[in-house]
């Protein structure tokens, strides 16, 4: 079907469709989606990118709020470690917003599709696991960086603790910075850079990545919306159709073969940049 | 006392206002697809904007920028569009709600972060 002459109620439907799947992968491969969404739906969907940047904001934001409770309520994202890193994010974001909307389209296409190419590869190759940290540095100590949470699966408490407090804000006004410009919300980098920089365990960097998504896409957010550039016919079916997905995935999350959904993932993001990368180019438009 | 009260009541003020806000946009997203209530930039005339650059679709559409939305909540997209802002407003809520729960340093940071919110809320930045 041509994308010009299709009428207006295809759109919303198929974006709901594809966040849905979006929503249920996304929580087994352990990203936010959003990564997912702005490549694809910038690639194949008619819609500008500053449309689609800022659905994804918006996207990447719902979808955290959402799992957000949960996962505070089984201290697996804390909001100490939190408070901080989403601090220098936040600021860093909105410098990202603000010029990731100054950009032309095709500077910001190109350079996402090199960075969901990467990521795509860093993904691939990388064990996000890290080495646990055994002493606090002395500024994690005066921010009380470290806490307890509950294992069922190995029926203890785990008593946790970070270093490299530093160059773990470093590290998420960087992160910042490229979630406000591409319209992501980043978890593919929050996850590594609270485990295998700062030391965090897994379960609790993947919690707190997701509550610190949550409060620097706020800020975000709403720059995009101040600027105009938020359309809701192509912000609320994806919001609902990542928050519904989402839910899926999250009972799904002990059946699904979490490393075949993770290859999907990887396939689904190569495909995606190469798309961008070439639209950015202007080779395939 | 217990020292993680701030999660359980952030958890539960996030909770609910998520629920709501869930039932909310898809209300009056119905609204508005199905024709329920007149939007501000008519549904068969969007095809031909949401493929333009942002300075582009504003300039043909007449949409307004900053929080000059405000009166035209009345119509359909612009309620949508208030419904999806209630999800960038609610982490303001929940630091508001614990930043009495904290201890000092890390209160320091969260109103340091509800600055930093309102400057974004505000258009300032």
């Amino acid at each position: 079907m041509d994308p010009a002459t299709a009428p207006w109620w295809i759109w919303p439907i198929a974006l709901f469709a594809l966040t849905y799947l979006l929503g249920i992968i996304a929580v087994v491969a352990g990203i936010g989606g959003g990564v997912l969404f702005v490549p694809l739906v910038g690639g194949f969907f008619p819609f500008h990118l500053d449309f689609v940047r800022g659905a994804g904001l918006l996207l990447a934001l719902a979808g955290t709020l959402a799992a957000a409770p949960l996962l505070l309520r089984a201290r697996l994202a804390n909001l100490r470690l939190v408070l901080p890193l989403a601090l220098a994010g936040s600021i860093a974001s909105l410098f990202g917003a603000v010029i990731g909307l100054a950009l032309p389209t095709e500077v910001v296409q190109s350079a996402l599709g090199i960075t969901v190419i990467a990521v795509a590869v860093l993904l691939w190759r990388t064990d996000p696991a890290g080495h646990l940290a055994t002493e606090s540095d002395p500024l994690g100590e005066i921010l009380r960086l470290k806490g307890e949470y509950h294992d069922p699966a190995e029926q203890m408490n785990i008593d946790w603790r970070t270093h490299r407090t530093v160059g773990g804000l470093a590290a998420f006004a960087g992160i910042g910075f490229f979630g406000g410009v591409f319209g992501l919300g980043a978890g593919f980098a929050n996850v590594p850079a609270l485990s295998v920089l700062m030391g965090a365990p897994l379960k609790v960097a993947v919690g707190s990545s997701g509550l610190t998504i949550s409060i620097i896409n706020s800020s975000a957010a709403w720059v995009y919306i101040n600027r105009g550039a938020v359309l809701p016919l192509i912000a609320v079916p994806s919001i609902l159709g990542i928050m519904l997905g989402a839910r899926l995935g999250a009972r799904l999350l002990r059946t699904m073969p979490a490393n075949a959904v993770r290859h999907v993932v990887i396939v689904a993001m190569l495909i995606a940049g190469v798309r961008a990368l070439l639209r950015g180019l202007g080779l395939w438009i | 006392m217990d020292l993680d009260r701030d999660h359980d009541v952030y958890a539960r003020w996030l909770d609910r206002m998520v629920r709501v806000a869930f039932v909310l946009t898809a209300s009056v997203f119905a609204l508005y697809v199905f024709g329920a209530l007149r939007p501000y930039v008519p549904l068969e005339t969007l095809p031909s904007l949401w493929g333009l650059p942002l300075a582009q679709y504003l300039e043909r559409s007449g949409a307004p920028v900053g929080w000059a939305w405000l009166p035209l909540i009345g119509r359909a997209d612009y309620l949508s569009l208030a419904a999806v802002a209630l999800f960038a407003l609610m982490t303001l809520v929940c630091y508001l709600r614990v930043i009495p729960l904290l201890p000092r340093l890390q209160a320091a940071f969260a109103l340091a972060q509800v600055l930093v919110l309102l400057a974004a809320i505000s258009g300032l930045v």
